[in-house]
């Protein structure tokens, strides 16, 4: 998803989805046919994003194959532009610009092995993402273990917008003149999970992750002190690695979950993340979820704070993007999940077996200069 | 890099331990619940990670394929 026109790179957002994708394939595979409508949000100072989804699962006949689909719109309102796009858009007006993206999914539940693949497109006025993936996992100790193995790669062209949405080049972020030069977005990403029942109330996973990524990595559209482009080095390589605990306190009907991961690359950032979270069975059919998340940021290696610029003339690479800065924020949040099980049991309504509602909310607030974020999304699912 | 290392062993000897100890398909009910189910939230996670993505300079942490209550 991209936040903000012309303040992302537009590809980078996307490309990090669509690595979950091959999760949630093999998380799909534990419930039935079924199909869910979600409304995303996302608010933010200049900022809007709205964002509806839905997705189908179908199993052909059963759970030994199961094929899927999504479809997602992503509509993004900002209040401002960035330096160098005014001309296209006429100034500093809120403007919209739309994102679709489309995934397809098809996965197979054998004894003790489950296997999983999607292919996904994604198009916007100046970039196309296309990536696909695979997963297998492997169930060990009579099931009270699961070792999964993921990769995904993105193949993604990203494009500068000149004098109108129409007229666009290749981004290569590179000499003009380079004859190597590529506006390909090369993206790959491998992953290594593993989670065990140690206890009939405690459930403990680690997941290790790396990725690989070649190709222009910083925005067509920033400028730095008004006047030069940015400029971040071409290979990215990134590892993180994620602890959790999920401890059922049975006589508070309550699931503690603790989470924490661990992130470094190869341009100096350095990050940490704990997110705990607490589930609260509230009645018999209603979920509630709190939830805490603490990150920290260093900076990369290139990146210069405002009161050390301008750049030296020689700087290999230059930016002005926050996501490059030292910073920090928290994040509470809190889900509500109606599960409408009970209304199952009258005969008109017996089609809600399985189905919930759920409604959840996020309030981010960060030391860097996007300042306060709202993020919020309701999700309608139901069996069929 | 020390603090890595220490992550990458301390990772090591949980997996190690966790390979010694079974939950009996008998004693997983609780196990089965949507809240002890870490691919319960994968669609939640998503959005999650398409904004941090937009937003942090760190990715993952929001993968996880489940498992181990035996109700796949």
């Amino acid at each position: 998803m991209r936040l903000r026109l012309k303040t992302l790179a537009p590809w980078l957002a996307s490309v990090l989805g669509a690595m979950f994708v091959v999760w949630a394939i093999i998380g799909s595979l534990q419930a039935d046919d079924r199909v869910t409508i979600r409304g995303n949000y996302y608010r933010e100072v200049s900022t809007r994003v709205l964002q509806p989804l839905v997705i189908v699962h179908k199993d052909v006949p059963d759970e030994r194959l199961t094929i899927g689909a999504s479809y997602m719109l992503d509509a993004i309102s900002s209040a401002s532009i960035a330096a160098g796009a005014a001309a296209v858009t006429g100034g500093d007006n809120v403007f919209t610009e739309i994102r679709h993206e489309t995934t397809a999914t098809v996965a197979s539940r054998l004894p003790n092995w489950t296997l999983g693949g999607f292919f996904r497109y994604s198009t916007e006025s100046d970039y196309i993402s296309r990536s696909f993936g695979f997963s297998v996992a492997r169930d060990l100790f009579q099931r009270a273990g699961t070792l999964s193995v993921a990769y995904s790669a993105n193949l993604d062209r990203t494009f500068q917008i000149r004098q109108s949405f129409r007229d666009t080049v290749p981004w290569t972020s590179a000499d003009p003149d380079d004859p190597d030069a590529t506006n390909l977005v090369q993206i790959h990403y491998l992953s290594l999970g593993y989670s065990h029942a140690l206890h009939r109330t405690l459930l403990a996973g680690a997941v290790l992750e790396g990725i690989y990524a070649t190709g222009p990595q910083d925005n067509p559209y920033r400028r730095i002190d008004g006047a030069l482009n940015e400029s971040h080095p071409h290979l990215r390589r990134r590892l993180a690695m994620t602890g959790f605990l999920r401890w059922a306190v049975l006589k508070a009907h309550m699931v503690v979950e603790p989470r924490y991961r661990f992130y470094h690359d190869d341009w100096g950032i350095t990050a940490h993340a704990i997110d705990p979270r607490i589930h609260f069975r509230v009645a018999k059919h209603l979920r509630l979820r709190l939830r805490y998340r603490f990150y920290h940021q260093t900076k990369a290696y290139f990146f210069l704070p405002m009161d050390e610029r301008p750049y030296p003339a020689d700087a290999e690479y230059i930016s002005a993007d926050p996501k490059m800065s030292r910073f920090l924020s928290h994040t509470p949040g809190l889900q509500l999940v109606v599960e409408l099980d009970g209304l199952a049991r009258y005969n008109r309504l017996k089609w809600l077996r399985g189905a919930f509602i759920e409604a959840t909310y996020n309030h981010v607030f960060q030391t860097n200069r996007f300042g306060a974020a709202r993020l919020g999304n309701l999700t309608l699912s139901i069996p069929f | 890099m020390r603090a890595t290392y220490a992550l990458i062993a301390l990772l090591l000897a949980g997996s190690a331990l966790t390979g010694c100890a079974t939950v009996r398909p008998s004693e997983r009910e609780v196990l089965s619940r949507p809240e002890m189910n870490p691919a319960d939230d994968l669609e939640e996670e998503i959005f999650h990670s398409h904004v941090e993505a937009a937003r942090e300079g760190a990715f993952g942490g929001h993968g996880a394929a489940g498992g181990g209550c035996g109700c796949g």
